[in-house]
Formats: C-alpha cells, structure tokens, sequence
C-alpha cells in the first residue's frame, strides 16, 4: 500500500503542472495544488467569510455556515448547516473547488471525509491579530484578490496605528474581560482577545495563564482589583448581557466608578477584519480620555 | 447509636440541634475559604460591618449566597432522595438516577430556551418548569415500572434510566438546534454549577423547601408505617395512595427546585440519606429532617472544595458529587439489592 502511495506521489510529482496550477500554503502548512484559482469556495469559518466579503471576493463563495451572519449579504448565500456538523451532502452539491475550515470550531471528522471526498481543503488556524492579517492577505492571493486584500490589510494596519498612538504611554487599567457570566469564562493567556486588550492600552486581569478561553472564579477575578469591567455579549442572543447581576455588585470599585460596558463579541472573538473595530470600542472603553481629549482638541 | 423503640422528641431535638450546630460551622468556615485569599481578619471586619470595598463584595454577595445555594439545594435533594427511597422502598431511588433530575432540567432548558424576560416572572417561571418536567419524568417512569401495584426495583431502576436518557437526548437537541450562545453556559449547568443567585431567587427557592420539606418531613411518620407493606400500613389507618402522591410531589417539587436554581447536581439524594441511616437507624422521623441538615452540609463542603481545588479556576460540584456518588452507588448496588428489602 505504501509503495503504491509513493509511486502515486512519485507520478504526481513527475506530471507537467497544470497551466494556471496554483500551489498554495495554508495555514497549517500544508501545500495545496489547485488548477486555477476557485471559484467555487465553501467556508465554514464565519471569520472567512468576513474576510472574503472584505476582499470583494464574494462571488466565488458559494456556500457558508449558519453562523456566517456579518455581512448582512453573507445570510443569502446558501447554508451548509453548523460549525461542528456541517451537511456533507450539502457542501458535495454546490461543487465546491475549495472548502476553508479551521483547527478551533470545525472537527477533525468534517476534513477528514472532504479528504476522502478529494475536496481541497484551505486550513486556517488564527490565533493572533497578525495570524488575521496574514489570513487576509493569503485568501488575497488564493482568490486573484491580492491587491484589494493588501489595500483592506493596508487600512486595518494604520487604524491599529492610530489606536496605539493615542493610548501609548498611558497607565494601563486592569480590565477583566467576561466571555461568559456563569460559569464565569474568561480570556487567558495567548487569546485574540487578551492581546486586544493589551494593545487597546488596557490589562486582562485573566491573562497570566492558560488555556486560552478559561473558567474562572469570579471573587478570584474580583480580588484582582479590575477598573475596568467588559461584558461580551452574543450577537445570536436575544438580548445583551445581563448588567443587572454585575450592577448589584457596586461595591466593586470599577462598577462603583460606572465602569462596566458590554461590547458585541462578534468584534472580539471573530478572526475576522472587524476585530480592529472591536479594538477601537476596546480602546474607547478602556482609555474614554484619550479620544475625547482629542476629539474636542480638532 | 440504633434505638430500638420510637424516638423521644428530646432526643431527636437535641440530634438536629446538633447537626445544625455542625452546618452553621462549615457554613461560617466556608466564608472564610476561597480564591480571593481574604485574610481571616477582613472577612471578620467585613462581618462586623467595618469593612467596605471589594473584600465585602467578595464574602457577603459571592461567598454568602452561594453557600446559601448549596445548603438549600443540598437539604432539597437529599429529602427528596429520602422521600423517594421511603416510597419506593428501595435505598438506590434518587433524583438523578429515577430520571426525575433529568426531567426538571429539561423544564429549565426549554424555559430557557422560550425565554422569560427576567425578574421574578423568570424565577417562578423557571421553577414552574423545572417542577412539570420532574412530574412529567416521575409519572413516566412510575407508569414504566408499575407492575400491578408494585415498584420491582430492577424495573424501577431500568425505567429510571430511560426516562433519564431520554430527557437528556431531549435537551441535546434543544442545544443542537438553538444557537449555542444562548444556551452556552448549559453543559455547565448541566453537571451541576453553584454560583451566587439574587436574594430574590434564594427566597423562591427558601419557599419551594419549605413547601416540599413540609410534604415529607410532615409525612414521615407515616412513611415508617409504609415500610411494613401497604396492607399493614392500610390497616393502621395510613391511606397508602394519599400518601404516596403526597411524597411524590413534595420529593419532585424539591428535586426541582434544586435543579432550577443550582442545577442537576447527582447523587446528593443518594448518598446523604443512605449514610444517614447507616449511622441513624431507619426511622424516618430522624432521617428525614437530618437529610434536610446532612444534605446542606455535603453539598456545601462539595462546593466549596470545587471552588477552591483547582483555583483560580472552578470545578463544577456535580463532579465532586459524582467521584463520591458512584462508588456510593455501586457499593449500594452490591451490598443491598442481594437482600430483597433495603
């Protein structure tokens, strides 16, 4: 069997590449050879198809997730079903030539039958704000949208420039971050959403350990003193969080000083191009004095 | 400790007086235990009233109400795991494994899922729930496992779990089709999650005891007379039917009142009771209302090892309960069901 593997591989490598054969790396590191750009995309990831409406390659997406709802227009592309357990027979009949999935959200069980189906798989694996604009601009290149995409990255870049000018040099607030009230869920160590805030000029008051997205004790998070308070709120739920638990605390010195927001955690949590907003609202949060200071200055 | 003849009302005073004594220790011990590290002094200052901040916060609206939590729901499951084994007769009928758990968290997960608003309109509602599922679940599985007016403890078992796993099938699909954000916290609710509750919420909670508490404790006289078969009992003026519905629905009301405001935490039923007799006899009149103290007391010492075991992390004390709990179960298993009677 393997011998006959290898002289499959052998032959294969031997073949005069296709014309406009495109090899590409995804994130995972894996070469895929495709025999044009496709276009025909399926993703499974809602940050991707964030980032390929962003990069004006929509029309070669051809299916998406029930939880790709951003754009709007993103909804009226044909669904697939779930994350964890996306429809098979679905995906196999809107012929895709390429199928992004990701290493945190989708299964192993889901790339591995598109493998036996010889469905080329796009792995991507974002785990920090670079690994995003790193994602951006190699769906640029994989869907002949090169340009835009490092125009879109090019733009992402000088408005986290314009974040980091103005919170620089301020003391650093410490923030604790609520993904989930109860079981409290917090933010640890490496997640997009604790280098968020760190780039927003704040401090998680959760992020000195691991794993990335960690449960917590809430009177262990509260004796680290935050100032600050976010609570993320989920864009599927009806509605937002539930301030009221948190305001009864109001001995709590950030909810005593009215310190406790909400941001939508779909800025957040979403390796898509909208976490620069979510940085943005981070940072306004965090640091409200450095842009009204220089707003009233314009 | 076993005493032959019925238990003077001194006695059985002074046996529950002490076992509150005990509760009341653990439960102020608990205050002074968790992840916050506040230093014995400031958890005294903050009960004096002399301290204010973040050290009041931690100790009067997190660690109080959660051990508040744990006392009510445990004494709830564990009289409901006593009034179910004294109606089935058979010491392994408990909430969670007669299915009747299951149920009530069905109830909740559905109220949930409707969406209540919030308020107390939230709080009763999501008890109201909780009870019909538990009563929807006991009722299945009485049906199930009724065989011409007896409770064969192999089928009761059986249906228990049937019933159970359905009810859980249930709720997986409740979670597979409504959007996983709005139901995110449920696996952990599901092994069992105490967290600090509004006071609104401990005072539902506090009524639905003592209504379901009453309807057992109240009955346990009788309950004794129920072990001695249902025509003895008959012929002692104990009207058997009554009484059965009566510790059905006082057992299911306080199952789901624990699963409504704490969660469907196993075993406790199971375990308090049984080690109770073990060291208390089998009169219920002693059981019963120790079960109601006994229960608080394991459940809060479960809880509190889970919020601290693992710091500043939690576990869910279901899993505590559980690592006791199934040893407890199979150890029951093999040591009482060879004898016919428990």
């Amino acid at each position: 069997m393997m011998r006959f593997l290898a002289a499959v591989a052998l032959a294969v490598a031997l073949l005069p590449a296709p014309a406009r054969a495109l090899t590409v790396t995804d994130q995972a590191g894996r070469q895929i050879t495709l025999p044009a750009a496709p276009a025909r995309i399926i993703s499974l990831v809602p940050s991707v198809t964030e980032i390929l409406f962003a990069i004006g390659a929509q029309d070669r997406l051809v299916g998406v997730t029930d939880f790709c709802d951003y754009p709007a227009e993103a909804r009226r592309k044909p669904h697939v079903g779930g994350m964890l357990a996306p429809s098979l027979e679905g995906m196999v009949s809107l012929k895709p030539e390429l199928v992004v999935v990701t290493n945190a959200g989708n299964r192993q069980e889901t790339f591995d039958q598109l493998e036996r189906l010889r469905i080329p798989v796009y792995v991507v694996n974002p785990v920090t704000v670079s690994d995003v604009l790193d994602l951006m601009g190699r769906l640029g290149r994989l869907t002949d949208r090169a340009e835009a995409a490092d125009r879109a990255v090019a733009v992402l870049r000088e408005r986290m420039r314009e974040v980091t000018a103005r919170v620089e040099g301020r003391p650093r607030p410490r923030v604790l971050y609520v993904l989930w009230p109860d079981p409290l869920m917090v933010p640890g160590r490496g997640s997009l959403v604790s280098e968020l805030i760190a780039l927003a000029g704040g401090e998680s008051v959760t992020a000195d350990g691991g794993p990335e997205y960690r449960r917590y004790s809430l009177e262990a998070a509260l004796a680290r003193n935050p100032e600050v308070i976010v609570l993320a709120s989920h864009s599927s739920e009806r509605s937002p969080p539930k301030r009221d638990n948190w305001e009864r605390l109001s001995r709590v010195p950030a909810i005593a000083a009215g310190r406790l927001y909400t941001i939508n955690g779909d800025l957040t949590h979403r390796y898509g191009p909208r976490i620069v907003d979510g940085l943005e609202r981070l940072a306004r949060l965090i640091h409200p004095e450095a842009f009204n200071r220089a707003e009233s200055s314009r | 400790m076993r005493s032959a003849g019925p238990i003077s009302g001194a006695r059985l005073a002074l046996l529950l007086g002490g076992l509150a004594l005990l509760v009341l220790l653990i439960a102020v011990g608990s205050l002074f235990i968790g992840s916050a590290r506040v230093p014995p002094g400031d958890v005294m200052a903050v009960l004096a009233g002399r301290v204010k901040g973040v050290d009041q916060v931690v100790v009067l609206s997190l660690r109080l109400p959660r051990i508040l939590v744990a006392l009510l729901a445990g004494g709830a499951l564990a009289v409901a795991g006593a009034g179910f084994q004294a109606l089935a007769r058979n010491p392994l009928a408990e909430p969670s494994v007669l299915g009747v758990s299951s149920g009530a968290a069905f109830g909740v997960v559905l109220a949930q899922v409707m969406g209540l608003g919030g308020g107390l309109v939230e709080t009763v509602g999501l008890a109201a729930c909780a009870f019909a599922g538990a009563l929807v679940a006991g009722v299945a599985v009485y049906l199930i496992a009724a065989r011409a007016g007896a409770l064969p403890v192999h089928t009761l078992l059986l249906a228990g779990v049937i019933v159970g796993i359905f009810f859980s099938s249930t709720i997986t699909v409740l979670i597979s089709v409504v959007d996983f954000d709005r139901l995110g916290g449920v696996i952990h609710w599901l092994l069992g999650n105490l967290s600090p509750i509004p006071p609104r919420s401990l005072a539902v909670f506090a009524a639905l005891l003592a209504v379901g508490g009453w309807l057992v404790i109240g009955a346990a006289r009788r309950l004794n007379l129920l072990t001695l078969g249902e025509e003895n009992a008959a012929q002692l003026g104990v009207d058997a039917e009554a009484l059965k519905r009566r510790i059905f629905a006082g057992a299911a009301l306080l199952t789901s009142a624990a699963v409504a405001f704490a969660g469907p935490i196993g075993f406790v039923g199971l375990i308090v009771p049984q080690a109770l007799r073990l060291v208390l006899g089998p009169d219920n009149r002693v059981v019963i209302p120790a079960a109601l103290l006994g229960g608080g007391a394991f459940l809060l010492l479960a809880d509190t090892l889970a919020r601290n075991v693992i710091a500043p992390a939690e576990l869910s004390v279901g899993v505590i309960t559980a690592f006791c709990g199934a040893p407890f179960f199979i150890y029951l298993l093999r040591a009482r069901t060879g004898t016919a009677q428990p």
